[in-house]
């Protein structure tokens, strides 16, 4: 307990430097500014932004980056509420109530509460994370290659269950990923693999080109071929502050999504993706009143939102602790990570530990910020909104144009960015969801490494991922829910769960 | 997990199933069953996920294999390639057998300018600086909407360029060429 409150001072020590304050407050600035254009999500809103880091120190950078990701995500949610486009899949959810609150001329309630919901969520899950930040690091000092294998294989299985679609398609593009991400040098002898004999592949493929072109790029594509009909509230947005009574009822499904969000964003493959959906579904069957959902419920704002930002947040557990990226978003951390030379995972948090209870302090800071920010800003975003696809697009483009090439300084990633944009857009006209693919292209080399390392120490003996008690439980668990999802009872409540 | 398990309804056999399938791939004037193989989605989907299999297992042909306690590095690609062939080969008899959507139009006007623009800075920015691929990005990716207006979007590109020029170059100091061709940088 004193461990914790010393840590979190460190913490905040470290994130009120007024450098660092300046960056998250920057960071979540730009955040909110790009997450809100619609069809960007948190993923391409990072990648788009991460060369704005490169000139801050490590733990700077990070903080950046960290309020970026909160200023994407809330941004997303501005424009689910505002516009009825949800910029990602977790604020699919937000729409349905937080739209139909803004066309009942509730506008400015409905993001209230949301900035009210995500705040209370962010402080709770901040705590979470300071609390079990450092006992799953000692854990994860145990974990052996075979028992990170499992651990793998199993947010893998979650993710595959977690997509859209069919089970089918969804392994399908995961077996895709990890192919992808066999491209390059060869971690043991250096040899180059699937390089097609292309110099700037030897390094294998920068994930933030393949985000960029998958999910920026791949989205304009198919955003420009429904043709426009955004539908932005004309009514005045109105009063931000919830009533009394507004508050009243939303603080239960606040307090339970909190708990749901920060449970399933601890999971490996994008559990926090489902956050949002079970909230919003705990709150229906709650309700004395089921009816109310979908034509403007303050709860169906108040708990997916608080779950959303919970998920969010959670979801740096296992990557400060196990170094495992539970999500695209944490993937990009890991990139950004090693561009400054910080190695994520259980080291972080002794090696260097201002950089790692800063981050997290910054994250309740982020959050303080958004509420300061998008308060008062919303009239700004909301006259962003009206700018005209036929004109926010080519933006866009010349903005990822930019981002990508100043990674590496590489044209050559602009042409790859292009080449994945067109793999997404083939994928979208497929129906293959590029979600699962993106999660196993991220854990595929060190899905590999760890394979390699445990085979070796068991001398090509299997047995040693069943014999090992934690990696047979977790490998069990990924078997479990992969034929879990493919019984029929089940895959049917899957889909209908889906399309709600 | 639990919260879609438990929205499910109850076990109601395979029967129910079949027809569940023929009824939510129904955006098809008839049964999918009907719409040609070429024309279905999943079938064009599994013989490109072949395809690509294919080519990766030809690329890594050379790549030693090695043993389980010691792998070589042709190991994984090889084996990923034929497990994606498989699965591939699963939704293809899928198609055959279930038919499911039929394939969406494809546009090629949207693509087409997008990835051209992208093409286009990647070659000017180095030696034409930002100056030039900055506009030329803007108003490439503009013929892609069909709603493009030629002055709206060159001052557009113009401003956008300027306002590029000062946030990353100026505030942030990031090493992009401006116009290498007239200035130093």
């Amino acid at each position: 307990m004193f461990d914790l409150i010393g840590h979190l001072g460190l913490g905040f020590a470290t994130a009120l430097s007024p450098t660092n304050l300046a960056l998250c407050f920057l960071g979540c600035l730009v955040g909110t500014l790009i997450g809100v254009l619609p069809g960007i999500g948190p993923i391409a809103t990072i990648a788009m932004l991460m060369p704005l880091t490169f000139k801050v120190d490590p733990t700077g950078a990070l903080i950046m980056l960290a309020g970026i990701y909160y200023g994407a995500q809330y941004g997303g949610s501005t424009t689910a509420i505002l516009v009825n486009i949800p910029g990602e899949a977790t604020s699919v959810v937000t729409t349905l109530d937080g739209h139909a609150m803004a066309r009942n001329g509730q506008a400015g309630i409905a993001l209230g509460i949301a900035a009210i919901a995500s705040f209370f969520a962010g402080t709770v899950a901040t705590l979470v994370i300071a609390a079990i930040g450092a006992p799953l690091t000692k854990l994860a000092l145990l974990f052996g290659p075979a028992e990170y294998f499992g651990l793998m294989v199993f947010g893998l299985g979650l993710a595959i269950v977690l997509a859209r679609g069919s089970v089918l398609k969804a392994c399908i593009m995961v077996v895709f990923g990890l192919l992808l991400s066999t491209v390059g040098q060869d971690i043991e002898t250096g040899q180059e693999r699937l390089t097609l004999g292309l110099v700037d592949l030897q390094d294998g493929i920068d994930f933030a080109v393949l985000a960029m072109g998958v999910f920026g790029i791949a989205e304009i594509l198919r955003n420009l071929e429904t043709p426009e009909s955004r539908d932005v509230v004309r009514s005045a947005i109105g009063r931000l502050l919830p009533s009394l009574a507004d508050l009243r009822r939303s603080f239960g499904p606040i307090v339970r999504a909190t708990g749901i969000g920060s449970v399933l964003g601890i999971l490996p493959g994008n559990g926090a993706v489902l956050a949002p959906f079970a909230s919003y579904t705990l709150e229906k069957k709650l309700a004395k009143d089921p009816s109310r959902f979908g034509r403007g419920a303050i709860e169906g704002v108040a708990g997916p939102e608080a779950a959303n930002n919970a998920g969010a947040q959670t979801a740096f557990i296992p990557l400060l602790t196990l170094g495992i990226p539970p999500n695209a978003v944490m993937a990009l951390m890991v990139g950004a990570m090693t561009i400054h030379g910080v190695i994520p995972g259980p080291l972080v948090m002794t090696k260097s530990p201002e950089l790692f209870w800063g981050m997290i302090a910054s994250m309740w800071i982020g959050n303080v910020m958004l509420l300061i920010i998008n308060l008062p800003l919303i009239g700004l975003w909301v006259r962003l909104l009206k700018v005209p696809y036929r004109l926010m697009f080519t933006i866009i483009v010349l903005f990822c144009s930019i981002g990508i090439y100043s990674i590496n300084n590489n044209p050559a990633d602009v042409y790859f960015t292009a080449f994945f944009g067109f793999v997404g857009y083939v994928l979208i006209k497929l129906g293959l969801e590029p979600a699962p693919m993106l999660l196993g292209f991220v854990l595929g080399r060190l899905m590999e490494e760890k394979l390699r390392q445990a085979l070796a120490l068991s001398e090509g003996s299997f047995m040693t991922f069943v014999e090992r008690p934690v990696s047979a439980v977790l490998l069990l668990m990924a078997l479990v829910v992969i034929v879990v999802a493919v019984l029929p009872a089940v895959r049917k409540g899957r889909e209908e769960a889906f399309q709600e | 997990m639990n919260a879609i398990i438990e929205s499910g309804p109850p076990f109601t056999g395979t029967k129910t199933r079949s027809r569940e399938n023929v009824v939510s791939a129904d955006n098809s004037p008839s049964s999918p069953l009907q719409t040609p193989l070429l024309l279905r989605q999943d079938f064009l989907g599994g013989v490109l996920v072949i395809a690509v299999a294919v080519f990766a297992f030809w690329q890594g042909a050379d790549l030693p294999v090695g043993t389980f306690g010691g792998m070589g590095p042709g190991m994984l690609p090889k084996g990923l390639a034929l497990l994606l062939g498989l699965l591939g080969a699963l939704l293809v008899l899928d198609a055959v057998l279930e038919g499911g959507s039929p394939l969406d139009r494809w546009s090629i006007r949207g693509p087409l300018f997008v990835l051209g623009a992208l093409v286009a800075f990647g070659l000017t920015i180095r030696p034409l600086g930002l100056v030039v691929a900055g506009p030329l990005a803007i108003v490439i990716s503009a013929c892609a909407s069909n709603e493009v207006r030629w002055g709206e979007t060159l001052v557009f590109g113009v401003l956008m360029t300027v306002f590029c020029i000062g946030l990353f170059k100026f505030a942030l100091g990031l090493p992009i060429p401006l116009a290498p061709w007239a200035i130093d940088y």
